[in-house]
């Protein structure tokens, strides 16, 4: 008995598929009608201040209840896939110095998954109504990109790959604890795992010990962690 | 108290970790596994799986009994009999490698299910937890298995040589963008009556 044909079928064709036909079944039945806590804004109230002419654009989005946790995913996902793309992107350009083809590999694929991620849960948020998330809108945004500024070997990258991941993978973990509908619990449950198979690969070539962290949601953000 | 409904969710998940680590325990006894003939990470990655499904085993335990039900203390009865079959025919680290591999595809696809399916937001927090845990060691068992295949088993080194690594090494470990459950146990298998 072997492992063999009890994995997936590679980075493309179908997983990516299977993974879309999941989002399609996770992503129907209004799936969070019920985690709109309040009602998007209304117009003013009658007899209300006049609305400020600087106010022609749109309010930025706020989120509460489950959908809070989603757009924690969606911008938390959204990060790490743009953090591991520009590293990617760097380490093509020469920017680290010579780095071997494991590591750019690693950092290619690693992003692409996040940012599948962060388009899931977004896609949960629109079908609930609500606006997707714009960006990356996290208190942690700055000091994780100005350790990937700081970064000047191959190394460096894989230890904030490595950060990041275990953020990701703590959070998304505390997320389906947190979340209440169906839709949202399912898409936590799947998520979470790759994302520490991004971090057991990034440990790995860092040649750090295997093993889990004793408590599973240690360093997870929380929706106070987001700025909108 | 907790859901009567997640009793035999938590008894099964329990069944698998017990034959996990059963495995494991055996799989240190062989000298491919745990012997001195070990490869460093295939040594290092079954005695930290031994830690953390001692973990897995204690907490499906306490929300076992909280969920008021008995706690699941025997292997899972439809993967034990394969485990015993294929132990025998062990021979070397992409045995060693492969069985590991199967159980913990198993368990972490059963595991991601029951947070689907279980209702108290506390064990589902902790059974993701212990299904992310599984698919690290997944993981990390695609990647050896990859190295290898390549017959050069000076690739499976800590710390590794990047250099020397395939690049398929470093996507290997993540073939899924979200984590499959087609081969999830249904949830009576290992339900105590």
């Amino acid at each position: 008995m072997t492992g063999d044909g009890m994995t997936g079928d590679g980075m493309t064709g179908l997983p990516r598929r299977r993974f879309l036909l999941g989002l399609g079944v996770l992503s129907g039945a209004a799936a969070l009608a019920a985690c709109a806590d309040t009602a998007p804004p209304g117009p003013p109230a009658p007899g209300g201040p006049p609305a400020s002419p600087t106010t022609s654009t749109a309010p930025a989005p706020t989120y509460e209840g489950d959908a809070a946790l989603i757009a924690l995913g969606a911008a938390l996902s959204g990060l790490a896939g743009d953090l591991l793309g520009q590293a990617a992107s760097g380490a093509g350009q020469g920017r680290y110095g010579a780095v071997p083809g494991v590591v750019s590999a690693f950092l290619s694929g690693a992003a692409a998954q996040h940012v599948a991620h962060a388009e899931a849960f977004n896609r949960l948020l629109t079908n609930a109504g609500r606006p997707p998330v714009d960006g990356y809108p996290l208190l942690v945004e700055p000091a994780l990109r100005g350790r990937l500024v700081a970064a000047v070997a191959p190394v460096d990258l894989l230890g904030l790959a490595a950060d990041v991941t275990a953020t990701v993978s703590a959070t998304v973990i505390s997320i389906a604890g947190g979340v209440t509908e169906a839709p949202a619990v399912a898409l936590a449950a799947g998520v979470a795992p790759v994302a520490g198979m991004h971090g057991a690969t990034a440990d790995f070539l860092l040649g750090r010990p295997p093993t889990a962290p004793a408590d599973p949601t240690a360093g997870a953000l929380g929706p106070d962690a987001l700025t909108v | 108290m907790r859901a009567p409904t997640d009793v035999p969710i938590l008894q099964t998940a329990s069944s698998l970790v017990e034959l996990t680590s059963d495995t494991y325990v055996s799989l240190q006894g062989l000298a491919y596994g745990g012997g001195a003939s070990a490869l460093v990470p295939i040594r290092t990655l079954l005695a930290a799986a031994v830690e953390d499904l001692d973990r897995a085993r204690r907490d499906l335990a306490q929300a076992t009994r909280e969920a008021g039900g008995r706690v699941q203390t025997s292997p899972d009865p439809a993967y034990a009999p394969v485990v015993a079959q294929a132990l025998p025919t062990v021979r070397g680290p992409g045995d060693v490698v492969g069985l590991a591999l199967t159980l913990e595809d198993v368990l972490a696809q059963t595991l991601v299910r029951d947070v689907v399916d279980l209702s108290s937001p506390d064990v589902r927090r902790t059974v993701a937890g212990h299904a992310t845990a599984a698919a690290r060691r997944k993981a990390l068992l695609l990647t050896l298995q990859t190295l290898l295949s390549t017959g050069r088993a000076e690739l499976v080194a800590v710390p590794p040589d990047l250099v020397a690594l395939p690049p398929a090494a470093g996507t290997v470990g993540f073939p899924d963008v979200l984590f499959p459950t087609e081969k999830a146990s249904p949830a009576t298998e290992g339900a105590l009556r």
